[in-house]
């Protein structure tokens, strides 16, 4: 701060004297100007005339005019102080010169020198005194202003480092509540837009994603033990039902038959959740060309035969030439889980559809769309979560993790996936479930 | 058939050499990879069932190392990481096929089965036939009973499966994978959907039924 400051006025100071140092010259120059062109249109005579009066005026300009050898004619000096050459040249020297009876004005003085035609020598400069007392007062100006500038640094910084104490112990006095169990506590943010609500608003976004993930956590363990109580409970009947029968008996197969399907179920469950874990936590996928239009377009084929079975109209628009960096597998289990949702909620006589085009030049946005009831506006977040099933779709048979994964999927490859009204109106508005993915140029 | 079933876990090494024998297969077990390993070269096997993760030597490395060494019984690998990459780097070893856990016994079964009936592939075959149903493979045209069946390519690709794997139980993930190369979970009855749509073409009108289902299993391409 200091050192700003102090590099502030000097380039002041630098500038103002500068400054007045080339108005002076520029001056000078055009007065030595005039007086050749007073030379030109009257002589020698004129010329003498103009510098007398001149410098009989007492102004801030000096005057010499000599002979070609460099003999005084008439001026402020007695003698040049430089003897010019050929050309014109600038001229900056120190003088001294009587004014009045002892008095010696002394100075620094910047012009212009010449010879003019037919050899008469024209001395023309400025007197700098009056620029050096200018400079003088600002500078005095710019001292005060510095060491103002100083005190008010130093005393603003200690009440910053003050305050920076304070910031800091916010921050630790919430990361330690947080820690002593609270994570509903957050970091307080003031307003000031600096480092240090940056960090606290960081700290509170992770803060954010960690009562997430806690939560997420708490609620799976209870939403699967919930939604495995009643298939394991199945399970063991079967398998008593079993016991109870005569061995071998139609009744001991059929139980038995059955207590496959109840396990065959579990593990599904168990897969589906082991899935998602796996995508969310995005280590270890080897990402490569993804061709979504051929992925699109042969999961549209593999489905339609299953949506005619339910009753449903389907259509496939899928563009050309879209490609993501991905993970094939994943991205097809992603619209998979879609299309699969599409069909199980959209009741028979409905549509649905799947369309995959362009969204700008940087996405594509695959989307399945249906007329069945949708996803209410507010639940629209909640139902990516893990296990969270809306209260329609009780009755039907599911974990509630397809869009969940496909969620974690879009994540994982840098992308979203968007819930909004679908092919429906009124109060059954259907959805419209879009998966907008980073799109690659196709490299071929 | 004769199994090498190398895996480390007492409890799931017990199942499922109940379930093998229960299959009619006779099975020798070996607990570790380098067990396994020397009696992959000593004896002779119809088919290798192997965990990935082994001590001592890594199920990917004791296939590599078979290969290597002139082994060609057929291998499936069993993996808690069923992902792709370590699919592809288990079939890329020489695997023949690819199970994750928690798997279905059944499943385990039919591949097994699978993989031995087509371990020594004939001659390349232009035609494949199962009863009174004929497949040219070469012209992509289907006759039963003489009568040509008009197939959209995916039927054709998916009773091409089956007449391949006639006689054997095919379940629904294999024809997942092999007909469609999916390897997600569909949580509906797609397959059985084109299965009900072959079946409308190949049997419906034909006296004797040739593609059954296979309670809890999967189908049956048989005469």
């Amino acid at each position: 701060m200091l050192a700003f400051v102090v590099a502030l006025l000097v380039y002041m100071y630098i500038a103002t004297a500068g400054q007045l140092t080339r108005d002076a010259a520029t001056a000078a120059d055009q007065e030595y100007a005039a007086l050749e062109r007073a030379y030109a249109e009257g002589g020698i005579r004129r010329l003498n005339q103009e510098v007398v009066e001149r410098a009989s005026r007492q102004g801030p300009f000096l005057y010499m005019l000599a002979d070609a050898n460099g003999e005084l004619i008439t001026g402020d000096f007695r003698r040049l102080p430089v003897t010019p050459g050929e050309a014109e040249q600038r001229v900056d020297f120190q003088f001294e010169r009587e004014v009045g009876e002892n008095e010696v004005d002394r100075g620094r003085a910047l012009g212009r020198v010449g010879r003019l035609l037919g050899g008469p020598i024209l001395l023309v400069a400025r007197d700098l005194g009056d620029n050096a007392a200018i400079v003088q007062r600002i500078t005095r100006v710019l001292y005060t202003v510095a060491i103002l500038g100083l005190v008010l640094s130093v005393a603003s910084g200690l009440l910053a480092s003050g305050q920076a104490a304070r910031r800091a112990e916010a921050l630790s006095n919430t990361a330690h509540d947080v820690m002593a169990g609270d994570l509903s506590r957050r970091a307080p943010v003031r307003g000031a837009g600096d480092e240090f609500d940056a960090l606290a608003e960081d700290m509170n976004a992770m803060l954010d994603r960690i009562e997430r993930l806690v939560h997420t956590t708490r609620t799976a363990g209870d939403a699967i033990a919930h939604d495995l109580r009643s298939p394991l409970t199945r399970f063991q009947q079967r398998l008593e039902s079993a016991l109870d029968a005569p061995p071998d008996s139609e009744a001991d197969r059929n139980a038995l038959r059955k207590a496959v399907e109840e396990a065959d179920k579990i593990l599904a469950m168990f897969q589906a959740v082991l899935k998602v874990s796996r995508v969310e936590t995005a280590a270890n996928w080897r990402f490569e060309e993804v061709d979504v239009t051929a992925l699109a377009r042969e999961l549209a084929e593999f489905y339609e035969p299953a949506a005619e079975e339910v009753g449903l109209s389907f259509k496939a628009d899928i563009a050309d030439g879209l490609t993501v960096m991905g993970e094939d597998g994943l991205v097809t289990q992603a619209l998979s889980n879609l299309i699969e949702n599409a069909f199980k909620y959209t009741p028979e006589g409905g549509r649905v559809e799947v369309r995959a085009r362009a969204g700008g030049e940087h996405f594509i946005r695959v989307s399945v769309m249906d007329d069945g009831p949708g996803v209410p506006f507010e639940e629209r977040e909640r139902v990516t979560e893990r296990f969270v099933r809306l209260e329609s779709a009780r009755s039907s048979q599911g974990v509630g993790l397809g869009l969940a994964l496909v969620s974690a999927v879009a994540r994982l490859h840098k992308g979203q996936l968007e819930l909004n009204d679908g092919l429906g109106s009124g109060d059954r508005p259907g959805l419209d479930a879009t998966l907008v993915l980073p799109r690659t140029a196709p490299q071929r | 058939m004769r199994v090498l079933l190398v895996e480390d876990d007492n409890d799931m090494a017990q199942a499922l050499r109940g379930s093998l024998e229960g299959d009619d297969h006779s099975v020798e077990w070996a607990r570790d990879g380098e067990e396994g390993e020397t009696k992959a070269l000593g004896g002779a096997y119809d088919v290798i069932v192997l965990d990935r993760m082994l001590p001592k030597k890594h199920g990917t490395h004791v296939v590599r190392a078979l290969r290597d060494r002139g082994v060609s019984t057929p291998v499936l690998i069993l993996s808690a990481l069923h992902d792709e990459d370590h699919r592809i780097e288990g079939l890329d070893a020489g695997a023949n096929d690819y199970l994750g856990k928690p798997f279905s016994t059944r499943e385990l079964l039919a591949r097994v089965r699978a993989l031995w009936h087509g371990r020594d592939p004939v001659a390349p075959q232009t035609k494949l036939a199962v009863g009174d149903l004929d497949m040219d493979l070469l012209g992509r045209t289907v006759h039963r009973a003489g009568k040509k069946i008009d197939l959209q390519p995916r039927e054709f690709r998916l009773l091409e499966y089956l007449m391949r794997h006639a006689g054997q139980t095919v379940t629904r993930k294999m024809l997942l994978e092999n007909v469609w190369d999916y390897h997600f979970d569909p949580q509906t009855n797609v397959i059985d959907v084109h299965i009900s749509r072959l079946r409308s073409k190949i049997d419906k009108e034909y006296p004797g039924t040739l593609l059954h289902t296979v309670r809890g299993s999967g189908y049956r391409l048989e005469a």
